[in-house]
């Protein structure tokens, strides 16, 4: 089968979603499909810009490429699954969220001018057009989901996506607390810097790069080494610091999805996370799979003090998400996708 | 966003006034709202919302308003002839009613308007007004209509509209305990609310009923609303031998229209013609869990069918009512929960006050966007030497890029 993975490109950012439209390319052609990637770039500012750039997407022919017709095409993000194609697949990790659940809120894009709101009504308008045109559609959580039906009133189904490939493995734990995500204020790494400054005993390490770099940095200045930000890290590195970690925080604002418990997961390791966290809290249950607190830096620092002191059921708790994590195969995605 | 908000408002006693004042809270913790008055100056906003009835009393200063500075109308029935000729001949503007009806019906609409003014033809609005709606005047003022119903989206696009529409449905009034009236009784009590007049099928309904009371001796009728003008409801039920199992009240107070719809087991609502309307009279019924039996026209045959029971208007009508008053009698907790569930479901006023800021925002905001968007699509395609600027718009244009 031919298949065109449809996502958008921010020029020089690589994330998860990047990672994600990647491993399908290649879980795809593993499997014998004939599979490539089609991304457009993407910029959604200012005002009625990301309007334009959706368009772009409209204007795509991938009914055939070079004489061969194009069997499928699956989507995965605003504003690529509003490509038309009589076989149209969503696979939505995100809509716009800057018109929907961030919007009024210091994550959204959109004034109260009028043009601002009604540019909003156009991407809502948008995605009912584009998603509902799908043949099926289906959310990589249940809190995606539940926005699609909650704003446009699309039912999906929820289909999880494997984590990146690396050479997960496991190790005893060497006390000290990981981070891994882009440094974005909605990612809230503040919290765990902020819970180091309350525990002298904790220490942290902290991946990625990002536009909040600066701002943790200077949070943490005067923590005489307590936090380590230790940037992009290769594919090597990170599982060595997964497999060494004490626990991974990822307590991001309402997330789509979040691969990194998973990943925390393969790696035998609890997760520290939020109530009001979105997808994570779909596999981190509160003392079963990790820890789940209130978003306050004192309950963070709390949380990682009870794992540093019981060793024993971080491990236990690690080992159970890793029971949740193997299930979630790019075979069973795969199948889903194609039925 | 400011919304100036043109509507008649309690006390006046109009089914408008009734929504408006259920609307308005709800509008007002999503939105600026400020509220039009009658021979004030218009408020300044982002946006005018005119809610349009055929009344000509509650509604004629409103499409005055809506005509010096288009906006978003609410068109609360199709209908709209009676308006027309109250705005034009009853102001002496002979003219303007001619020019409305040749709006709407070519030069054969000028001719019978003319009929009508040198009286060689009866009252157009009063004898047959669903024939001659005369929507077209206030449709062509408008930079976006809001509709309750199906029925009144599709025949304002088949008159030529072709603006942003949207449907909203009509909200449902908040639960509150209703205690049932203890001075009306009936086995069953069935109950008939609202204004009393040839179009809501009284004479069909007491025939009916008189049929069904002949199985059922227990049951009562309960006529509440006032009689219209040449109806006279009192000798119709002599001739029908009904004065025993009838009993009328004349309009009556929101509390004491509730407590006596919640003492009914059975709540008829039939009209024909229609207008487009819609009934706060059924949206009350239905939030009450009542079993409901209405014609199967207009907005009413969108009603969903496990909730109430339609009867078709036509020769059989008033056997279908007769049998359709016992079906309800004895499944009205079946059909009264799907009512309930029903208007939870769609008619919840929250979800009606996001329709209506979500039809409001575009109506505010939509057409810059639209300008920028197309613009820069426009550019880029002259830029490239592609010259079918108009196939791009299109494809805009079905995808909800644009509006």
């Amino acid at each position: 089968m031919r298949v065109a993975v449809c996502a958008p490109q921010v020029p020089f950012v690589r994330g998860g979603a990047e990672l994600m439209a990647d491993d399908l390319v290649t879980a795809l052609q593993t499997r014998g499909h004939d599979a490539e990637l089609v991304t457009i770039p993407f910029k959604w500012y200012p005002g009625t810009r990301v309007l334009d750039q959706a368009f772009l997407w409209r204007l795509v022919d991938l009914t055939e490429s070079d004489g061969r017709p194009i069997d499928l095409v699956i989507a995965t993000k605003f504003p690529a699954y509003c490509v038309r194609h009589p076989n149209k697949v969503a696979w939505v990790l995100h809509q716009f969220r800057q018109a929907y659940d961030y919007d009024r809120t210091d994550l959204g894009q959109f004034s109260e001018s009028p043009e601002d709101r009604a540019t909003r009504r156009a991407i809502e308008r948008l995605d009912s057009v584009a998603l509902g045109e799908a043949r099926r559609v289906f959310a990589t959580s249940r809190n995606v989901a539940d926005r699609l039906q909650k704003h446009n009133g699309i039912e999906a189904e929820v289909l999880p996506h494997p984590p990146q490939s690396l050479p997960y493995r496991e190790a005893e734990p060497e006390g000290f607390v990981l981070s891994v995500n882009r440094l974005d204020r909605a990612k809230r790494i503040d919290l765990l810097i902020e819970a180091v400054k309350r525990d002298p005993s904790l220490r942290v390490v902290i991946t990625g790069e990002g536009p909040d770099r600066d701002r943790l940095e200077r949070l943490a200045a005067g923590l005489n080494g307590q936090v380590r930000f230790a940037g992009r890290v290769a594919d090597d590195e990170l599982a060595d610091l997964y497999a060494r970690s004490l626990a991974v925080f990822y307590a991001p604002i309402d997330e789509d999805f979040g691969m990194v418990p998973y990943e925390a997961f393969l790696s035998g390791k609890p997760v520290v996370t939020a109530h009001d966290a979105g997808g994570p809290l779909e596999v981190v249950r509160d003392r079963e799979t990790g820890v789940v607190v209130a978003p306050e830096a004192a309950a963070v620092a709390e949380a990682c003090a009870y794992l540093a002191a019981h060793v024993d059921e971080a491990k236990a708790w690690g080992r159970a998400g890793r029971a949740i994590a193997e299930r979630v195969t790019w075979d069973a995605c795969v199948d889903a996708l194609l039925s | 966003m400011k919304v100036a908000y043109y509507s008649p408002l309690p006390p006046s006693r109009s089914g408008i006034a009734d929504y408006s004042a259920l609307l308005l809270p709800a509008l007002r913790e999503r939105v600026d709202v400020v509220l039009a008055r009658p021979r004030a100056r218009p408020p300044a906003a982002d946006v005018a919302l005119y809610h349009i009835g055929n009344e000509p009393d509650a509604h004629a200063w409103i499409a005055d308003a809506l005509h010096a500075r288009p906006g978003v109308v609410v068109l609360h029935e199709y209908v709209l002839h009676h308006l027309v000729a109250g705005m034009t001949i009853g102001r002496g503007k002979g003219r303007a009613y001619l020019d409305a009806m040749e709006r709407d019906l070519g030069v054969a609409g000028r001719l019978l308007g003319l009929g009508v003014l040198d009286n060689l033809l009866p009252l157009l609005w009063e004898t047959q007004p669903e024939r001659f709606p005369l929507s077209g005047v206030v449709l062509d003022d408008a930079r976006g209509v809001i509709v309750h119903s199906h029925y009144v989206g599709e025949r304002a696009r088949a008159a030529g509209y072709d603006g942003r529409l949207w449907r909203v449905p009509h909200p449902v009034w908040p639960m509150h305990d209703v205690e049932p009236a203890q001075d009306v009784a009936g086995d069953p009590l069935i109950g008939c609310f609202g204004f009393l007049n040839m179009n809501k099928r009284i004479p069909q309904l007491l025939e009916a009923f008189g049929s069904f009371r002949r199985d059922r001796p227990g049951a009562r009728l309960l006529l509440v609303g006032a009689a219209g003008e040449r109806f006279d409801v009192g000798r119709r039920l002599e001739r029908l031998g009904l004065t025993e199992g009838v009993d009328r009240l004349d309009y009556v107070p929101e509390e004491r229209m509730w407590s006596l719809m919640a003492a009914c087991d059975v709540l008829v609502n039939l009209r024909y013609p229609t207008m487009g309307e819609t009934s706060g009279s059924v949206i009350r019924g239905l939030s009450l869990g009542k079993p409901l039996v209405v014609s199967d026209v207009g907005w009413f045959a969108e009603l969903p069918d496990d909730a109430v029971l339609k009867v078709p208007v036509d020769e059989c009508e008033v056997d279908v009512i007769a049998a359709a008053l016992a079906v309800a009698a004895d499944h009205g907790p079946v059909l009264g929960d799907a009512a309930r569930a029903y208007v939870e479901r769609e008619h919840e006023l929250g979800r009606v006050a996001d329709g209506y800021v979500a039809a409001l925002e575009v109506a505010a905001g939509g057409d810059a966007v639209d300008d920028a968007v197309l613009w820069r699509i426009a550019e880029a395609a002259a830029e490239a030497g592609v010259d079918d600027t108009a196939a791009l718009a299109r494809a805009a244009r079905e995808s909800g890029i644009v509006s």
